[in-house]
């Protein structure tokens, strides 16, 4: 990737990722230093375009393996590639630029309460960036259009000079939904992107992944406890548990007897969201 | 029934540990903090002497002293307009170099600001020496190295307030939840980008807060740096001690008082409005 850098700017400016792309983890293990393996020899091949969950209570490594894919968290044992990178041999300024092509929003949103919604809009353009318009506060004209479009494309553009703290749930997901787009991203990994809000909101920011995946074509890989959310939105499921791949196939189709078995137990009312 | 609950109770009684007991350890504290007190106001043993038969001795002249100041001299007032507006400007000048050093130190102090150990325990180390050395010594030893005025009280205003807003702010940021960073990463950005970007406008209420703080401190300090030739008030403070002016310097002392109450007051309203 670094050869074709094209933009007007001088350093660290990348160029959009091209087109949806697959992610390929190759008998990834995770051990942490504190002694517990959290991924054990997960080998998965997701094509480009897929719109995928990953489903598991917590503690099954869920978490760990989609930070995997980013290079949040760099495994101990195998290989990961998500398109043209090789995430899991890089370091830095290769591993930034990867991560500027990868998208990812969270649990807790992570936006900076303080900093306006343009401000955390943004951050998605580090990757695009060099480092002393990003210290003089001077967005260019390319990146601040891109942030505009993002914001409108989720609906938080009138927002836009707002405090990030003085927004609700679920349009805190939404800039930070808007964050992961300014990268112009080839892949949007979500953590858990519900689990803060409340049913409806959690159904529209579903809708929200399900639309950037359909009109965007990008490949999605988002992490669920809810079976029913798995099922309405997605179009293949991951089953993980204690760290080791336990169920792989469609998600509108699997059944209650597969997730009691992801699970490891009976299934409770407090397995699906409801309407 | 009631057999069988006082029983019960009877039998929970028995399961109560034993409580722990602490008197011989307080005792042991309150013991060695009295034979350490009484060694140290014990001149035969190496102690410091305390003559309190001195108080009584000199009390006629403490009395005459007292009566002086109590009838302030308040012809010196127009005497002190310059040197005050001179201790004002070394608080101001101090105040704002150390508020534009500690931006980046306090970031370099800070863990999530600044992850790579060996830098961050470098510039705290740097600073835990800066603030051991209390703020006189630097006047007198600046004083004979680049002469008596205002220069070497605003060096000295400088190296105290660094040392106390860095300490102050870098442990906000440490304690701080500093979850943003993780999508600052996540986007690509270097740590000097999601520092600028996104930790300042998360930080800026602590740091407005100690740099109006150490304003406060500086007057107050500035007040007696001219003692040993540092410019300002304490100039003429020396100078009336010396002719035995008492009742010139309560009117001095009082001076002092209004205006550090004046600015304290100040400050506090503008931190009251921060938050």
């Amino acid at each position: 990737m670094s050869e074709t850098i094209t933009g007007s700017e001088a350093g660290g400016v990348a160029p959009p990722a091209s087109g949806p792309w697959p992610i390929e983890l190759d008998d990834v293990t995770v051990r942490y230093p504190n002694g517990v393996v959290a991924l054990k020899n997960v080998s998965l091949s997701i094509a480009a375009g897929e719109m995928v969950a990953v489903v598991g209570l917590s503690g099954s490594g869920k978490s760990t393996m989609i930070r995997t894919v980013n290079g949040l968290v760099q495994p101990t044992g195998g290989r990961v590639t998500v398109g043209p990178h090789a995430v899991s041999e890089l370091r830095g300024r290769a591993l930034r630029e990867a991560r500027g092509d990868i998208g990812m929003i969270f649990q807790a949103f992570n936006l900076a309460d303080r900093a306006s919604v343009f401000h955390n809009a943004l951050v998605g353009r580090f990757a695009h960036m060099p480092t002393w318009r990003t210290m003089l506060g001077l967005a260019s004209a390319e990146d601040r259009d891109m942030v505009m479009r993002s914001l409108d494309s989720v609906g938080m553009l009138e927002k836009v000079w707002h405090r990030a703290g003085a927004l609700s749930g679920g349009q805190k997901q939404r800039v930070a939904i808007a964050r992961a787009l300014s990268q112009e991203p080839a892949v949007m990994l979500a953590d858990e992107p519900v689990a803060s809000l409340d049913p409806p909101t959690a159904h529209a920011v579903m809708a929200d992944l399900e639309d950037i995946n359909a009109s965007r074509g990008l490949t999605v890989l988002v992490n669920l406890h809810l079976m029913d959310l798995a099922r309405q939105y997605t179009t293949r499921m991951i089953g993980l548990r204690a760290g080791e791949v336990v169920f792989d196939g469609p998600a509108a189709t699997a059944t209650d007897a597969d997730f009691e078995a992801i699970y490891g137990r009976p299934v409770q009312a407090r397995d699906r969201l409801g309407e | 029934m009631t057999g069988a609950s006082s029983l019960a109770t009877a039998e929970r009684v028995a399961r109560i540990p034993a409580r722990p007991r602490t008197w011989p350890r307080t005792l042991g504290v309150v013991g060695v903090l009295a034979v350490l007190t009484a060694l140290t106001a014990t001149p035969a043993l190496g102690g410091v002497e305390i003559d309190l038969g001195a108080i009584a001795k000199n009390w006629t002249n403490g009395a005459d002293r007292i009566a002086q100041m109590l009838t302030p001299d308040l012809s010196v007032l127009p005497r002190t307009w310059q040197p005050l507006l001179e201790t004002l400007q070394m608080a101001v000048v101090g105040a704002a170099i150390s508020a534009a050093l500690a931006i980046p130190l306090s970031m370099w102090a800070a863990r999530p600001t600044n992850p790579r150990t060996p830098t961050r325990m470098a510039v705290r180390f740097v600073l835990n020496m800066i603030r051991a050395v209390p703020d006189l010594v630097y006047a007198t030893i600046l004083v004979a190295m680049v002469g008596v005025g205002a220069l070497p009280g605003v060096i000295t205003l400088v190296l105290f307030d660094v040392g106390i807003v860095v300490k102050l702010v870098s442990e906000a940021i440490d304690s701080a939840d500093s979850a943003y960073m993780e999508a600052g990463r996540a986007a690509g950005g270097t740590q000097t980008q999601i520092n600028r970007l996104t930790a300042l406008p998360q930080t800026w209420p602590a740091y407005v807060s100690q740099v109006l703080y150490s304003l406060e401190l500086n007057v107050r300090i500035s007040a007696i740096l001219g003692l040993v030739g540092a410019g300002g008030i304490g100039r003429l403070i020396d100078e009336m001690r010396g002719f035995y002016r008492y009742d010139a310097l309560s009117t001095i002392v009082l001076e002092i008082l209004i205006v550090v109450v004046f600015i304290e007051l100040a400050s506090n309203i503008l931190r009251k409005r921060l938050r």
